[in-house]
């Protein structure tokens, strides 16, 4: 055996299934490391997605299904207990003519075979259920144990709560290199690090190849597939009850109207696979055309108010999930799902503590670590805003105006362990400039106060995690 | 006692809260986010003051300092340091000024990297004396551009232009923009019909189409119940802005007296 190691696990990724197993990590006696390419947790696929905690994704007897399955009665207590904003409102799945209603009774048996809850609709109880829904439909799923997370605070919530119970973050590394021991891992190297570690987590997202190839592991194949959305503010979200799904195609789910837990509503998204994982760019047919197929589910989204548009890229390859060590280098785990990263989390934190386990981990949880984290009082969401504002005046000084931001929820994300470094943080943490003005009047606010706690000054001070406000 | 709520003391507001209290025997309370008057313009611009005075004299209750948030059966939700009230009101005025259009107003695509501001957001960065660009690109040309352009030039960049951007160094060809770089913003592409045009900046300013701003819920649509807008989109300066804000306030104060 080597001398003791920098860490048990070093996980390599900070997006939602590599914090959400750093969370569950730290709860233990492991030492548990998390190398961040960028400056901040959840900003590749678990910043961009839809935030669909599903109840049902695909084929039965997977171990995704698995992982759904386990996790999807846990949401309400994962996010009482990490202070994020959920709620299962229940999905309509939609066929617009008879060639779509027979495919929807394919996955009806589908669904079925997972052993989800989900019952047929007939046309007018899809009308019934969700009103806004096209009067051209003809039947209908009802999957009602579908719900909606915000997919950036759970992310940041993990890797927050993780931090708390002795989680190492090391962020702006990249890692390089990987320095073996025979066929084991050994070290990781990033350009400001070697990291001895027992054990190697890749929850590298698209660059999880990349880690294999370095790894001397297996050829995995990593490839971006861009999904682009359209984005619909609250006054429209507002009269949205569910999430409606169209039917799916066979290769393909298809663009939905989803509500997201900030009231707006998301149009989207496309599938397209692309070559580099930076392009992240939206295009005008692109939008356009997922607009006209969200309309053709919810017609009055034609004319609800577009607040922004953007894209991001799923983690697709030669499997839609790798849930397993490497079966070249023994102390190598993949952890990279394409689709339902954010839907799995709970549940892959647990399985992937399981396999750590069987494979010689000596990791028993730790009764002492904490749990919870303490709730940030909200602004919006609060029914007792006279309290929140007694208790402490700046949550009653409203920053993001559209939004109902308060500077106390401000404060509160640009510090505390894993805080926001930038103004992009910031909004990912708290949605201050996520709403119908896209920034226009706090922009600059949220500016000066993250250069304040950041200690950098409001032209050097960064605005995403890659670039400065000025220049 | 009927009350009259107005919410934005800039010029508008404070114009159109002047009008109703002389023009009606209202209570006439007006409503700012920030603790001056002003708005935009600023508590010290002698219009401004002098406006504020005459609302005094008006009678009108100034509530400096509280974000109107929510307008819901005849009530006017406020938020403050201070705590909560809940004021009822028999209509809202709503002035709460403009904004630039948002990259979705413009149908902007491509890129999302750092630099990419809208203009309010520069005025009030160049203001606090933040240095910003060497080459940035002002989209559009409403209020904002000209004098925007002014003030970065006078620190050193080379500002960009489209269309008929007179105020700019370098123009191009108006058209469908779309945004390039994956860090910071690098430049951007202009589709004209059947033209591409490439332009390097490292910075973007959004002062296109200026739209109303609006964020308090139940008053965010032109036909919302009990509400009338005091957002004018072209009158420039205090004493315009005062006069559209009175004008706003009798003409519905004439509505008034034709329905009753
Ligand atoms: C458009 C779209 C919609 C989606 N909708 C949903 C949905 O509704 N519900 C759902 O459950 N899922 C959804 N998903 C899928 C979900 O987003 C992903 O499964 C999940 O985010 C993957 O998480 P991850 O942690 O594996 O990857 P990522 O979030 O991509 O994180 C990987 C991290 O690894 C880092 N990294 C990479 N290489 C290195 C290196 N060499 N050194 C250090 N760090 C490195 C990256 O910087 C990144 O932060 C959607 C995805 C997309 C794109």
């Amino acid at each position: 055996m080597s001398p003791r190691s920098d860490y048990d696990v070093l996980i390599i990724g900070g997006g939602v299934l590599g914090t959400a197993v750093a969370e569950r990590l730290a709860r233990t006696e492991t030492r548990v490391g998390l190398v961040e390419a960028e400056n901040d947790v959840a900003e590749h696929a678990s910043k961009g997605n839809a935030g669909v905690a599903v109840s049902y994704y695909g084929a039965p007897g997977t171990l995704e299904t698995q992982l759904i399955n386990t996790s999807a009665p846990l949401w309400e207590e994962v996010c009482a207990r990490l202070d994020v904003p959920y709620r299962r409102i229940g999905g309509v799945m939609v066929a617009l003519d008879a060639a779509e209603a027979e495919r929807l009774e394919h996955t009806h048996q589908e669904v079925l075979a997972c052993g989800v809850a989900v019952q047929a609709l007939d046309a007018r109880q899809v009308l019934a259920r969700e009103p806004l829904v096209t009067p051209h439909a003809v039947a209908g799923l009802l999957l009602p144990d579908e719900g909606i997370v915000d997919p950036m605070r759970l992310t940041a919530a993990y890797a927050r709560l993780a931090a708390t119970n002795g989680c190492d973050f090391r962020f702006a590394e990249r890692v390089v290199g990987i320095e073996r021991d025979s066929d084991e891992v050994l070290a990781v190297i990033t350009p400001t690090s070697r990291l001895t570690a027992r054990f190697i987590v890749n929850a590298a997202g698209v660059g999880a190849a990349g880690i294999s190839r370095i790894a001397g592991g297996e050829p995995l194949v990593s490839r971006p597939r861009k999904g682009q959305y359209a984005v619909v503010d609250r006054a429209f979200g507002q009269r949205l009850s569910s999430i409606v799904f169209c039917t799916h195609l066979p290769d393909t789910k298809g663009t939905n109207v989803v509500p997201t837990t900030h009231g707006s509503v998301l149009l989207g998204p496309t599938a397209q696979d692309i070559e580099d994982p930076d392009d992240r760019a939206t295009d005008a047919e692109t939008i356009e055309s997922v607009v006209d197929r969200a309309a053709r589910l919810v017609p009055e989204v034609r004319d609800a108010y577009i607040m922004k548009t953007f894209a991001a890229n799923r983690p697709a390859g030669d499997e839609q999930h790798r849930l397993r060590f490497d079966t070249k280098v023994p102390n190598l785990l993949h952890c990279t799902d394409r689709s339902a990263g954010v839907s799995i989390s709970p549940a892959a934190a647990d399985y992937t503590l399981g396999l750590l386990r069987e494979a010689g981990l000596d990791a028993p949880d730790r009764p002492s670590a904490q749990r919870v984290l303490p709730p940030v009082p909200r602004l919006r969401t609060s029914e007792h805003p006279e309290r929140l504002i007694a208790e402490n005046p700046s949550s009653g000084m409203v920053v993001c105006a559209c939004e109902q931001v308060s500077s106390a929820e401000i404060e509160a994300a640009l510090t505390g362990p894993v805080p926001a470094t930038s103004v992009e943080g910031v909004r990912k943490r708290t949605g201050a400039g996520y709403g119908r003005c896209q920034g226009s009047l706090c922009l600059a606010g949220i500016s000066f106060m993250t250069a304040m706690n950041t200690g950098t000054d409001p032209a050097t001070v960064m605005h995403t995690t890659r670039g400065t406000v000025g220049s | 006692m009927t009350t009259y709520l107005v919410v934005g003391a800039g010029p508008s507001g404070l114009g159109c809260a002047v009008a109703l209290a002389q023009g009606t025997g209202a209570r006439v309370v007006l409503i700012d986010r920030i603790p001056v008057t002003g708005g935009e313009t600023g508590w010290d611009e002698p219009h401004v003051r002098q406006l504020t005075a005459r609302a005094e004299a008006a009678g009108v209750a100034l509530r400096l300092g509280a974000l109107a948030v929510r307008w819901q059966d005849r009530r006017l939700l406020l938020i403050s340091p201070m705590g909560v009230e809940r004021l009822p009101g028999d209509h809202l005025f709503y002035a709460g000024g403009r904004r630039p259009a948002t990259q979705a107003d413009l149908g902007i695509t491509g890129q999302r990297p750092a630099g990419v501001l809208p203009a309010t957001v520069v005025e009030h960065l160049l203001t606090s004396g933040v240095a910003l660009w060497q080459r940035p690109l002002i989209i559009g040309n409403d209020i904002w551009a000209a004098p925007l352009a002014a003030e970065l030039r006078h620190r050193g960049s080379t500002v960009l232009g489209l269309g008929d951007a007179d105020w700019a160094d370098e123009r191009f060809p108006d058209g469908r923009v779309e945004v390039l770089g994956t860090h910071r913003v690098e430049g951007v592409r202009v589709h004209t019909g059947a033209d591409t045009v490439g332009i390097t900046c490292d910075g973007i300013v959004l002062a296109a189409d200026a739209r109303p701003n609006r964020n308090v819920d139940g008053a965010l649509f032109d036909d919302a119940d009990g509400v009338t807008f005091v957002q004018s989109l072209t009158v420039v300066g205090a004493v315009e802005r005062a006069a559209d804000g009175a004008a706003v306030a009798r003409a519905w104060i004439h509505s008034q007296g034709e329905s009753a």
